[in-house]
């Protein structure tokens, strides 16, 4: 069994982007030591290395059989039985010989042949430039002249397969066998002869390549940190995440701040800290933000004190101006900065900020409306939620928009559903985000988020491939996410009539929108299926196609029990049933729609009773779908199956009496329209040997 | 090591990289926001020519201004600005070596390359590179320059840019600019305190709307005439003047947000239009500093 280790030693690379290389390489790394038939991957990455360790690989890879398909027999033999030029053009491309050729079932000649298995150090030479030069990162540079792109100047490689320089080039640099130590404490090149060498010689000259290492080192070295002034790091994995990808060796340090400070609202002081200095605030017991936090250290202590002084004095600095940008702010009321709006442009043909606003003020009142919910609260937020984007605060931070207004709305006394609602509605801003805490934030989420929609659409600016630059994706993702919630914040409206609310704020006649308002639907469409296949929903593909056959604009929690009714069936016996009925219905009905049945024209006793049923059994699940009892809706259906089995083993539907064969016809789609309003059954694709008893 | 003054720094930065072949060249003597429109720099890194220089630019963003009462903010600040073209690959070490020629022990401090990169929309032009912080203090920009006027650079050049007030502060452990020593029994709020008063006053609340609309169209003709006349080098400081015409009434904040972009576009097409007119002339010189010694021959007699 062999090894390989491959570093390239490299300039910083930002910390967020260092898993744009680990996923792709080691999942690369993964389909290579399967096809090879063993082997392990180890990717990681520091601030300057990207390292691969490879180990219990097969020091040559297995011979195979390759079968390649030939030309088709009756080309491939004169009638003398000898090959034709066709034939023998294939081979000498091929390599082989007319020995090769194996018995085929089909039409074409087949050839096998066996493969010698190449070294596994020729595979790598092959593979691994290729796979490091091809990396796509978010945001390269040219190197040089233009000689190569990548995320920063190359400045080694080391290439170690066995104990022995494996020679690769990476950009026309070529590979050796040394490298160099943390960049000022302790710089030296140095020779390394293997994995576990490298690693140990690296960890004396104080550089941890283990990613994971580093990042428990930091969280301990916080913790106590922490500890030591009472308190605990605040909870924020995302700066966490970040921390080890910033450091080569890895150390925190803990510093203070003037406790003036700390009558700034604690959303600047974090924003401060985590955004601009990748800083955490220390909490004490009662979970208050104390002046202590906690920053990064690239060395393992602080020996003289200077990078405690540093910080502090960087981040007093920056909060002196926030400071500064709150005290100017608070002169004016969130109210006096409405006409300020109108000099901040939302989209060159879609207005200023202040007709934004109108817009979102008849969208939210409407929505209250069409919902049941009380508009009062909803009118002050809706109106005021975009003026913090005119205050100082926001002009800084720009990632406190909302929560500025939120905070100096709650300053300014306004209550508790207003402020909050202000506060909130740029939420949910991911799959993972909380929602708006109450009624009144989500209703102002959805008017802000369907008129982007609305007037985005309307000037033809919608999203295409992977390019999002209004994040109108986010937005409809949200949308669906807050009508998907349905506790005490829920708002009882479908997407279809939320969509015709948007457009009827940008005053065009209906007419026009007819077009956008499909275009629109089929965008938010696409959201609803990714977040109940992906996200905490898990459902099927196939579920969840089922169901929106039936329906799902104009109410998205209704879908979901819907979903969740097919989801609950499938994994009973009796789903089968349900399937098969509707398929065969579906199949002998093509094309006929009507579900009156002539009791007069029903001639097999059979057929009597499958009508009886079909009176009763679709009048209980039509009773059953107006409760939402889906569940019961479906299984009462499945209990119609052994009759339906009867019918069609008795009663020939095909029958050339027009008017019988109609009347069947009928009486089938009567029994198989009945579940049509839950879910189109038929869309579930099923593993039969799953039933099998 | 003797107290860190504002002046021993610059006279170190100075020595450090004259010693490592670059032309120490003088502030340019028009109003500018960053060291990086420096003629000096922004023409420089344009085509094939080596060039290595250091200086220091006083640097004038009227929005910045706080009337001399923020300890850390000034409407002018003094930056030194250093371009290596072709970017050595040793650009880092010579950087941390420029440190420690400060007095840095730089096994007793932190020092991390965090990602920022840079992007002027009025020039054109942008680059990746880095904040450097030194224990946790942003003290200077890195950038590898990857674009400028709209031109795609070859060769690369590496762009040192060090925020002197901000590094002196630091390294003389005073929480307020005003309080650094400019030289010993100087200290730099003497020097100018009055000037940040003056200027934050002018450019906040004094300054002409109506002139300085009036100057910035004057500027942007006279640009352009001269760039008809392929005079590029004072086209493009004529071009400079309409930015801080901008600036200007941007702080005062006669600017509105749609405006904001039409004006911006007007600086950036001249200040294309000046990079390209100098490749030209540039190259109808024929690369004057390719050849050979070309750094010595720089300045004079080129012509």
């Amino acid at each position: 069994m062999a090894e390989y280790l491959f570093e390239l030693l490299t300039e910083e690379i930002p910390a967020w982007m260092h898993t744009s290389f680990t996923t792709p390489v080691e999942a690369a790394l993964q389909t290579l030591v399967k096809e090879l038939g063993s082997g392990v991957v180890k990717v990681d990455t520091t601030p300057r290395r990207l390292i691969l360790f490879l180990r219990d690989l097969p020091l040559r890879e297995q011979d195979r059989e390759l079968e390649v398909k030939g030309p088709p027999k009756k080309t491939a033999y004169g009638a003398d039985g000898n090959p034709t030029p066709a034939l023998q053009g294939f081979l000498k491309k091929q390599g082989a010989t007319a020995d090769d050729v194996i018995e085929s079932a089909d039409e074409y000649v087949r050839i096998r042949r066996k493969i010698t298995g190449r070294e596994i150090s020729e595979i790598l030479r092959e593979k691994i430039p290729a796979l490091i030069e091809s990396v796509r990162w978010p945001k390269m540079m040219r190197v040089g002249s233009g000689e190569y792109s990548y995320i920063r100047p190359v400045h080694s490689v080391v290439s170690v397969f066995e104990e022995t320089h494996l020679p690769v080039s990476i950009f026309g640099i070529a590979s050796g066998t040394t490298t160099v130590g943390h960049r000022t404490l302790a710089p030296r090149r140095f020779e390394v002869k293997s994995y576990l060498d490298y690693k140990q010689q690296l960890e004396l000259a104080h550089v941890v390549i283990d990613s994971h290492l580093r990042e428990t080192v930091m969280v301990q070295r916080a913790l106590v940190l922490s500890k030591e002034v009472g308190g605990a790091p605040t909870e924020d994995a995302s700066i966490v995440a970040q921390w080890k990808f910033l450091t080569e060796y890895p150390g925190i340090v803990r510093a203070e701040f003037r406790r003036d400070y700390l009558v700034l609202p604690e959303e600047v002081l974090i924003t401060v800290m985590r955004v601009h200095q990748k800083q955490l605030p220390i909490r004490d017991r009662d979970g208050r933000l104390t002046n202590s936090f906690l920053a990064v250290l690239d060395n393992a202590g602080d020996p003289d004190g200077h990078a405690a002084y540093g910080n502090s004095f960087v981040t007093n600095a920056r909060f002196a101006d926030a400071q500064f940008f709150y005290e100017t702010d608070r002169r004016r009321k969130l109210e006096e900065r409405l006409e300020q709006l109108t000099h901040l442009q939302f989209q060159e043909k879609l207005g200023n900020y202040l007709e934004k606003t109108k817009r979102i003020e008849r969208i939210a009142a409407a929505i209250c409306k069409a919902a049941g919910i009380d508009t009062a609260d909803v009118a002050a937020a809706a109106r005021l939620c975009k003026t913090d984007l005119v205050t100082e605060m926001v002009k800084e931070f720009t990632d406190l928009q909302g929560r500025v207004g939120g905070i100096y709305a709650r300053e300014e006394g306004l209550p508790d559903n207003v402020w909050q609602a202000i506060y909130d509605h740029y939420q949910p801003v991911s799959i993972d985000d909380a929602l708006p805490r109450n009624a009144a934030g989500a209703v102002v989420s959805l008017a802000d988020r369907v008129d982007t929609l609305a007037g985005f659409f309307s000037i033809g600016a919608k999203p295409t491939g992977s390019k999002d630059p209004f994040g109108l994706r986010r937005a409809a993702q949200g949308i669906v996410q807050i009508l998907l919630n349905r506790d005490r914040r829920e708002v009882k409206i479908g997407v279809d009539t939320l969509i015709d609310i948007g457009l009827e704020a940008y005053g065009r006649p209906p007419a026009d929108n007819a077009r956008l308002r499909t275009d629109i639907l089929a965008f938010l469409e696409e959201r609803v299926r990714t977040i109940l296949e992906a996200s905490a929903w898990q459902f099927a593909y196939d579920e969840v196609a089922a169901a929106m056959e039936a329906g799902w604009a104009s109410s998205l929690t209704d879908l979901v029990d819907r979903v969740q009714a097919v989801k609950g069936m499938r994994d009973e016996s009796n789903f089968l049933s349900i399937l098969d009925s509707a398929k065969r219905i579906a199949n002998i009905t093509a094309g006929h729609d009507s579900t009156v049945v002539d009791a007069s024209r029903l001639e097999h006793d059979t057929e009597r009773r499958l009508a009886k049923l079909a009176d009763v059994v679709t009048g209980q699940i039509g009773e059953m779908i107006k409760e939402r009892h889906y569940r019961g809706a479906l299984e009462s259906f499945a209990a119609m199956a052994p009759e339906l089995e009867t019918f069609f083993k008795d009663v020939m539907v095909n029958v050339d009496d027009e008017k019988v064969r109609a009347n069947r016809m009928s009486l089938l789609r009567k029994v198989g329209g009945a579940v049509l309003k839950i879910a189109d059954v038929t869309k579930i694709v099923v593993d039969r040997r799953d039933y099998r008893p | 090591m003797s107290r860190v003054t504002f002046q021993s720094l610059i006279l170190k930065l100075q020595n450090f990289w004259a010693e490592r072949g670059c032309i120490i060249e003088t502030p340019l003597d028009l109003e500018v926001g960053a060291g990086t429109m420096h003629p000096a720099t922004f023409l420089r890194v344009l085509g094939p020519e080596p060039w290595n220089v250091g200086y220091v630019q006083p640097s004038r963003r009227p929005a910045d201004g706080r009337y001399g009462d923020n300890p850390f903010r000034l409407g002018k600040h003094y930056q030194f600005q250093v371009i290596l073209k072709p970017s050595p690959l040793e650009v880092q070490e010579l950087y941390l070596d420029s440190l420690r020629a400060l007095g840095l022990d730089l096994t007793r401090h932190d020092i991390r390359f965090e990602e920022d990169n840079w992007e002027s929309p009025t020039l054109g032009a942008w680059g990746v590179g880095w904040q450097i912080l030194l224990d946790g203090m942003e003290i200077t920009q890195f950038t590898y320059f990857q674009q400028a006027g709209g031109i795609d650079l070859a060769p690369i050049s590496a762009e040192i840019t060090y925020g002197l007030e901000r590094l002196t502060m630091f390294l003389a452990k005073q929480s307020s600019v005003f309080d650094i020593d400019w030289t010993p029994g100087v200290p730099y709020g003497a020097v100018r305190k009055q000037e940040e008063y003056e200027f934050s006053k002018y450019y906040f609340e004094e300054a002409s709307v109506d002139l300085h609309w009036k100057l910035f169209d004057s500027y942007e003709g006279e640009a352009r005439r001269c760039l008809e006349a392929k005079l590029v080098l004072p086209a493009y400081d004529w071009t400079l003047k309409c930015s801080h015409a901008f600036n200007t009434l941007d702080a005062r904040g006669a600017v509105s947000v749609t405006e904001r972009v039409g004006v911006i576009k007007r600086v950036r097409d001249l200040a294309v239009r000046c990079a390209e007119g100098y490749l030209e002339a540039r190259k109808e010189l024929g690369f004057p500093l390719l050849k050979g010694q070309g750094q010595r021959a720089e300045g004079r007699g080129e012509r």
